[in-house]
């Protein structure tokens, strides 16, 4: 298979306009937006206004459809200065593919444009106190009644839970097991939907994380997104393709991480010279940079295998072993390279006066979401072994 | 309303000091690792162009002289809110200096459909000459104001908002005419959005030689020399400066400092 990672001249563009808005407006706030664990609503407005929202959305719904690539060529971009600003492009696109890849003509027609532009913000709504990685074991219920369902039951870890405008989530319709899930859209504000503990983490502080209760909440049939029994599938599908995003705000923060330790050591003197000449930091710095390369890889080719086998809404096969890959593997050098980076600064490391300390506790939770590092080694060994897929 | 603005692509100015080097054989700037962009001045330029063409209507092309890497400062400026872009290009013109330069703009500009207004950065970013702008204005035969940083009105005569001691002043500019754009709060340039960075793709970047332009190389051969270029190299001293006294001290602070030719 071939993969070009020669970026083309309007990815070379956007990339640009990317790192100038990240700089401008990002760069010089997200150290207090994490010190006040405050939701960087300027960050949103940005990306409204540059368009950025639109990139994952298809031309018919207001977007641009930018390719898979191009998209985790912003996040990656705007991972390099904050991982909270990163991610909330790769939250609005979770929130939205539940409905791009099953959703009906009149629900996309409802809330593609305005989830395109950034007027209304989406969250997907999975992960539940007993059931994260173990989709099929979700216990939410939607009760059947007239018109529509009774949802009940209480979500947990929502990024942008508590703000968004439209949650996509996942109630059991029928049995146990994967087959009696269903995948539903709720509105903010429709009654018996509440927000309940607003949690306080150790990295992506300014990041809106949230618990999401229903309770006897009412959704109208029109609602439901695919058929009624088609919620685990519907979240597969939506998985396999948000994963080289979070790969990518992987990426990025290891390479800001990279370019702090880098511009230190060459500027930081001991025993008479720039601590970059001793060979103790010229292997971390190899290291670190060997990681981000080899990560870098992985990513884009992962989402370029998005691209070419995710048209239409289907499972995907070849690209979810090298998503899972890009995931682990990308994340994985995240931890180290920011804890590398944070050795090199010394005692500027550890403090919160520069970015690195940030980037380190931001760097743990993406060996964690959009599944666990541990779940992505099952999915990548299985896809060598002749067993059943798994989750 | 057609609007003209005149755009250089250089190196990234901002790249860190211990980065920038020069050659003293070609007596030129080393790329090195640096990124090439739009001069700022032109940014701004390109600005108040585009601020124009939403409040008068009208059109605006931006024109540009340069290498092969040129249409990616044409890009830029097309996804900024131009609606055509011109390329002059041509393998004499690899030496050329202000004065060459500024002749082909003047070509390329009469070539153009009848421009109301051209604009330029108040000086380039990389040599700081600011010899263009007026050097077209002067081969155009059209007048020139300088340090504008905003326009008013919709016609002939246009005001031009002139950056002046203390605040500024505001001239009737007969068209057409030439301005340079000077940085001003007023035009910030935006940044592009995404959906006019893939439109610009679409729109089209025309090529001119300097045969298109009715000029022969030696017209535009370079009339400066640069005999020597070199990075400054800043050196520190430090001196105390006694005294009994803090009188004394000052005095002789104050002596130093005049032996120095400082004060």
């Amino acid at each position: 298979m071939q993969v070009d990672l020669k970026l083309d001249e309007e990815q070379r563009q956007i990339v640009a306009m990317v790192r100038e808005l990240a700089q401008e407006r990002i760069a010089p706030f997200a150290a207090e937006w994490d010190e006040r664990e405050e939701f960087p609503w300027p960050v949103v407005e940005a990306y409204r206004e540059a368009g950025l929202f639109a990139l994952a959305f298809p031309e018919t719904y207001g977007g641009v459809g930018a390719s898979a690539v191009t998209q985790v060529l912003v996040v990656e971009e705007l991972a390099k200065v904050d991982a909270t600003a990163a991610i909330i492009l790769a939250v609005q696109w979770l929130g939205a593919l539940p409905i791009l890849v099953a959703g009906s003509e009149a629900q996309k027609a409802r809330y593609l444009p305005k989830l395109a532009s950034g007027e209304w913000l989406a969250a997907m709504a999975l992960t539940e106190p007993e059931a994260g990685s173990d989709v099929a074991g979700l216990q939410a219920r939607a009760v059947r009644v007239d018109g529509g369902y009774r949802l009940t039951g209480q979500k947990k870890f929502i990024s942008h839970g508590a703000i968004a405008d439209v949650l996509t989530t996942f109630a059991r319709t029928g049995g146990p097991g994967a087959k009696g899930l269903s995948a539903f859209i709720v509105e903010k504000g429709a009654p018996g939907v509440r927000v309940g503990r607003i949690e306080r983490k150790l990295g992506l502080r300014a990041s809106n994380t949230a618990e999401i209760l229903f309770d006897d909440c009412f959704v109208p049939e029109r609602h439901r997104i695919g058929e009624e029994g088609e919620g685990f599938s519907i979240a597969m599908r939506t998985l396999d393709r948000s994963r080289p995003a979070v790969a990518a705000q992987a990426l990025g923060i290891a390479e800001g991480a990279f370019a702090a330790a880098l511009q230190y050591a060459q500027e930081r003197r001991a025993f008479g010279q720039e601590i970059a000449r001793f060979q103790a930091i010229q292997f971390m710095l190899a290291d670190m940079a060997m990681g981000i390369e080899a990560a870098r890889g992985l990513v884009y080719r992962a989402a370029h295998l998005v691209e070419e086998e995710g048209r239409g809404g289907g499972r995907l096969t070849t690209a979810n072993r090298y998503s899972a890959m890009a995931k682990c593997f990308a994340s994985d050098v995240a931890m180290q390279v920011t804890i590398d980076a944070v050795q090199i600064l010394g005692g500027y490391g550890y403090i919160r006066d520069f970015p690195v300390e940030r980037f380190m506790r931001d760097a743990k939770i993406t060996q964690i979401y959009e599944g666990t590092n541990q779940i992505q080694r099952i999915i990548i060994a299985r896809s060598y072994l002749d067993l059943a897929p798994g989750p | 309303m057609h609007v003209v603005v005149c755009i250089k692509q250089i190196l990234d100015p901002e790249i860190p000091p211990r980065e920038f080097q020069v050659d003293p054989q070609t007596k030129r700037a080393v790329r090195g690792r640096a990124s090439l962009v739009i001069s700022p001045f032109d940014l701004n330029a390109l600005e108040v162009a585009v601020q124009l063409k939403e409040r008068a209507g009208g059109r605006v092309t931006v024109v540009s002289l340069g290498g092969e890497e040129t249409p990616e400062a044409l890009r830029r400026a097309l996804a900024m809110g131009a609606d055509e872009a011109v390329w002059i290009r041509d393998g004499a013109l690899e030496a050329t200096d202000a004065s060459g330069t500024a002749r082909c703009l003047a070509a390329a500009i009469a070539k153009l459909d009848e421009p109301d207004l051209v604009l330029f950065g108040r000086q380039a970013g990389d040599w700081d000459q600011g010899l263009v702008g007026p050097m077209v204005a002067e081969a155009l035969g059209w007048p020139l104001v300088t340090n504008v940083f905003q326009t008013r009105g919709e016609n002939s005569p246009l005001e031009l908002l002139q950056q002046a001691e203390g605040g500024y002043r505001v001239v009737a500019a007969t068209l057409p005419a030439a301005a340079t754009i000077t940085n001003h709060e007023a035009n910030v340039a935006r940044l592009p959005k995404v959906r006019e960075i893939m439109l610009a793709n679409r729109k089209p970047i025309t090529q001119w030689s300097l045969g298109d332009l009715g000029l022969a190389a030696d017209e535009v051969a370079p009339r400066v020399v640069v005999e020597a270029l070199a990075v400054p190299v800043p050196e520190g001293h430090c001196t105390f400066i006694e005294g009994e006294t803090a009188q004394e001290k000052a005095q002789n602070l104050a002596r130093a400092l005049r032996e120095l030719k400082v004060i």
